[in-house]
């Protein structure tokens, strides 16, 4: 093992999703937290990992009970002072993570937080993790506990980084417990919420304005809530609209909850399957949607990199805001060439893979975890551009877009947005890495 | 409440320590956790890992892995990964999880050995203490390990022990402490985990002295005293220029350093060197060996107790990593000389 592991998009297609080489299987190995995969291969690590993420409801404060190893890095997130506020931290020791006996420090820690604040926060996010995992801790209960002592809402959020590849993996179940303390109200058929992330979209993102087209009034996302009654307006909604697969289970909970049914879209480069996706979106909701402009600018923008800079080829990774399989299918289909996509395989996305292997046979595909890729050297790969931060790290002779910005890409806007990014990369205009 | 943090962030943490301690020597190290403490070490608490990244792998345990306790897949996952690598040795470094399971590092240190064929090193660190503990146990573990042999003693030979990014918040710190030895007229010095590697290590015997620069280093300079006979002094004969050139600056008689205690020590010598009609206090979040302090020093148990401390110490000066400013009431973040701490505040000096 001295050589990165990789394989073609052929080969992979070829075995099936049933016979993933284990080379590209993150449990059949150690894991390799290269510089290029830290972001999300922890989830507390940097953007938004659980911690962050718990914080999304407005006026929130998160008690990290946990050992010291698992909040050390929230000093890095608390470099932002606003943030640093909002974090307390009710450390374990030897004894509690064997016990348990932690459990009932939690309540009069609770209270001792909402005191020590200048203005009494709207709920306590309590992030527990791997050892109350291991311990079976009953939080929903212990919240309950805590919530009747300090006289405010006490929420569960799980950063049980064990679980990754679970039924509910971490990063899911914190969308449901930021989503939790809606409360029932009366329906308002003009509201809709756009669940998925915790940024919100770009401005320009044309789904706002073909919703308003449609009659919607209000179009709400939890990052654009400045207040928790703000936040709390988000229960009137007429239907979800879901973004990111991973808010699909809070979806499922508020529609339970509060019978606020859901739909799903996925984020797309492809504008005849954007196009496609927003037609049956209408359907759906009993609306025709007019993309015909936004989709015109995104494919004038396709065209004009091309044509300052031709049939380029890139490198593509997974630390970005897209599917690395989708997106790297999208380019292939526009003419552009992929030699390498450093990325994740799973039932999810493979169906990518089949449709890359009949266009682009050749590209090979790494996985970022893999542990040879401490022996990937990037010197003499085929691409003269890179997408995602990953890629660029793996890259850094190339120039490329990280593509990971906090304000969410989507659709027509979305895609104009990469390529007039990646035209500003290859015309030297941008050097952050 | 003594175990809640309400101003500042945890610090970091034992099993940090051991992978800062182990970091330099070509070995795959192996952190036994799902993944979020290796994010936390290589992302945050080990900054030589975005200019030089090595062999540190996360076991990617999965909640079955922990309830069943599958060292035997854990080791497998290993063995595959040193194939074919020129690793020297493997080590396994504890955290939470397996701290709960009860796993048997021995054990495991045996399989992996059986299954490599080459030396493994475990560290039973279980993410509740500091950085210092984990480093002292790595560092010791590592000597156990790998001096074993009585080489002769070269004359004038210096070994540095217990530095580290953690400690010294400089990446470069393993050469400022040896040049800084080189000026003392040591012309063959050496520090272990930050420029000597593997070999230094085996001819650990070879040294006529070692110099002890944080009490993470004490136990395993003990160790070598105990093997080979080899002598050890604590001090620390390299500090960060822009603390020492503040000293001078400092008003006022009564003077508190924290920091890790041998680093503080040193600050103290300097302060009372510049300032004789001063009293300067050392206190430490981390381990206080109690044969290098002196009356009036102390360990710092909790956020509320250093606070208590600061505000009833009538300091006029607080030298410390200023990223505690933060636990302080206004009137005492005035005082404060800054004296970085890469494992308080993560935050490296700034070098010239």
């Amino acid at each position: 093992m001295n050589r990165a592991y990789s394989i073609t998009a052929a080969e992979l297609a070829g075995r099936g999703v049933n016979d993933i080489p284990p080379e590209l299987l993150s449990s059949a190995n150690l894991v390799y937290s290269s510089p290029a995969t830290l972001a999300f291969n922890s989830p507390g690590a940097q953007g938004f990992g659980v911690k962050r993420a718990g914080l999304a409801v407005p006026g929130s404060v998160m008690l990290l009970v946990a050992p010291a190893c698992c909040g050390r890095n929230t000093a890095a997130l608390g470099c932002e002072a606003s943030l640093a506020e909002r974090f307390f931290y009710l450390m374990q020791d030897d004894t509690d993570i064997v016990t348990g006996r932690h459990l009932t420090r939690i309540p009069e820690a609770v209270k001792e937080v909402c005191d020590s604040c200048e203005v009494k926060p709207s709920a306590v996010m309590i992030c527990i993790t791997c050892v109350d995992a291991l311990l079976g801790t009953d939080m929903e209960r212990v919240c309950r506990k805590a919530s009747d002592f300090a006289g405010v809402p006490v929420v569960p959020c799980y950063m049980y980084a064990l679980t990754r590849e679970g039924r509910l993996p971490p990063m899911a179940s914190v969308r449901r417990s930021v989503y939790s303390l809606l409360e029932p109200k009366k329906k308002n058929p003009a509201a809709v919420n756009i669940l998925g992330f915790f940024s919100p979209l770009r401005d320009d993102c044309e789904l706002y304005t073909l919703l308003k087209s449609a009659g919607v009034r209000a179009i709400r996302e939890i990052s654009r809530c400045r207040t928790f009654e703000e936040y709390q307006m988000m229960a009137e909604a007429n239907f979800n609209l879901v973004l990111n697969q991973e808010a699909r289970y809070a979806a499922a909970d508020l529609e339970k909850r509060l019978g606020i049914p859901s739909i799903e879209l996925v984020r797309l480069h492809g504008t005849d399957r954007i196009s496609n996706q927003y037609k049956l979106l209408g359907q759906a909701v009993g609306a025709t949607f007019d993309d015909s402009e936004p989709r015109r600018q995104a494919e004038a923008a396709i065209e004009t990199f091309r044509a300052k800079h031709g049939r380029r080829t890139f490198a593509v990774g997974e630390w970005l805001n897209a599917d690395p399989f989708e997106l790297s299918l999208a380019l292939v289909r526009c003419g552009f060439a992929v030699s390498e996509i450093f990325g994740t395989v799973g039932g999810a996305n493979f169906v990518y893979v089949k449709r890359l292997a009949e266009l682009s046979p050749g590209t090979r595909i790494h996985s970022n975890l893999s542990p040879t890729m401490m022996y990937y050297r990037g010197r003499d790969a085929a691409c003269d551009a890179v997408i995602g931060r990953d890629a660029m790290y793996y890259h850094p002779d190339r120039p490329g877009v990280p593509w990971n910005d906090e304000r969410q890409p989507f659709g027509h806007a979305g895609v104009r947005a990469l390529f007039e990014a990646l035209s500003s990369a290859l015309d030297g205009k941008v050097a952050a890495r | 409440m003594k175990s809640l943090l309400k101003h500042l962030s945890p610090f970091a943490p034992d099993q940090s320590g051991a992978v800062s301690a182990l970091f330099e020597f070509g070995g795959l190290i192996v952190i036994c956790d799902a993944g979020g403490c290796t994010g936390n070490i290589c992302g945050f608490d080990e900054p030589r890992w975005f200019t030089r990244p090595g062999a540190v792998f996360s076991a990617g345990l999965r909640d079955m892995d922990a309830i069943l306790g599958r060292d035997d897949r854990l080791v497998a996952k290993l063995q595959a990964a040193m194939q074919d690598s020129d690793l020297a040795f493997s080590a396994i470094v504890g955290t939470p999880v397996p701290a709960i399971i009860a796993t048997d590092f021995l054990a495991l240190k045996r399989m992996a050995e059986k299954r490599t064929g080459r030396p493994a090193i475990t560290v039973a660190t279980t993410g509740t203490h500091h950085y210092d503990r984990g480093a002292s146990a790595a560092w010791v573990e590592l000597f156990r390990t790998f001096a074993t042999e009585r080489v002769p003693v070269e004359s004038g030979a210096v070994g540095v022990l217990g530095a580290s990014p953690l400690d010294f918040s400089c990446v470069n710190a393993g050469t400022h402490l040896v040049h800084a030895l080189e000026k003392d007229g040591r012309r063959n010095a050496w520090c272990y985990g930050m420029g000597a590697g593997l070999d230094r290590v085996r001819e650990a015997a070879a040294a006529e002295c070692n110099i002890v620069v944080s009490p993470a280093g004490l136990a395993a300079a003990k160790h070598l005293k105990k093997t080979f006979g080899t002598p050890y002094e604590v001090r620390c004969p390299w500090l960060p220029a822009r603390t020492l050139d503040a000293l001078p600056r400092i008003a006022g008689r009564n003077i508190l350093v924290v920091h890790q205690q041998f680093a503080a020590n040193a600050v103290r010598e300097r302060i009372l060197s510049l300032h004789p009609e001063a009293r300067a206090t050392v206190a430490s979040w981390f381990m206080m060996e109690p044969d290098f302090m002196r009356e009036g020093d102390f360990q710092i148990p909790g956020e509320e107790a250093f606070i208590e401390a600061v505000t009833g110490g009538g300091y006029d000066a607080i030298v410390c990593d200023e990223r505690l400013r933060t636990a302080l009431p206004r009137p005492f973040r005035d005082i404060i000389v800054d004296f970085p701490h890469f494992a308080v505040s993560g935050r490296l000096i700034e070098e010239d």
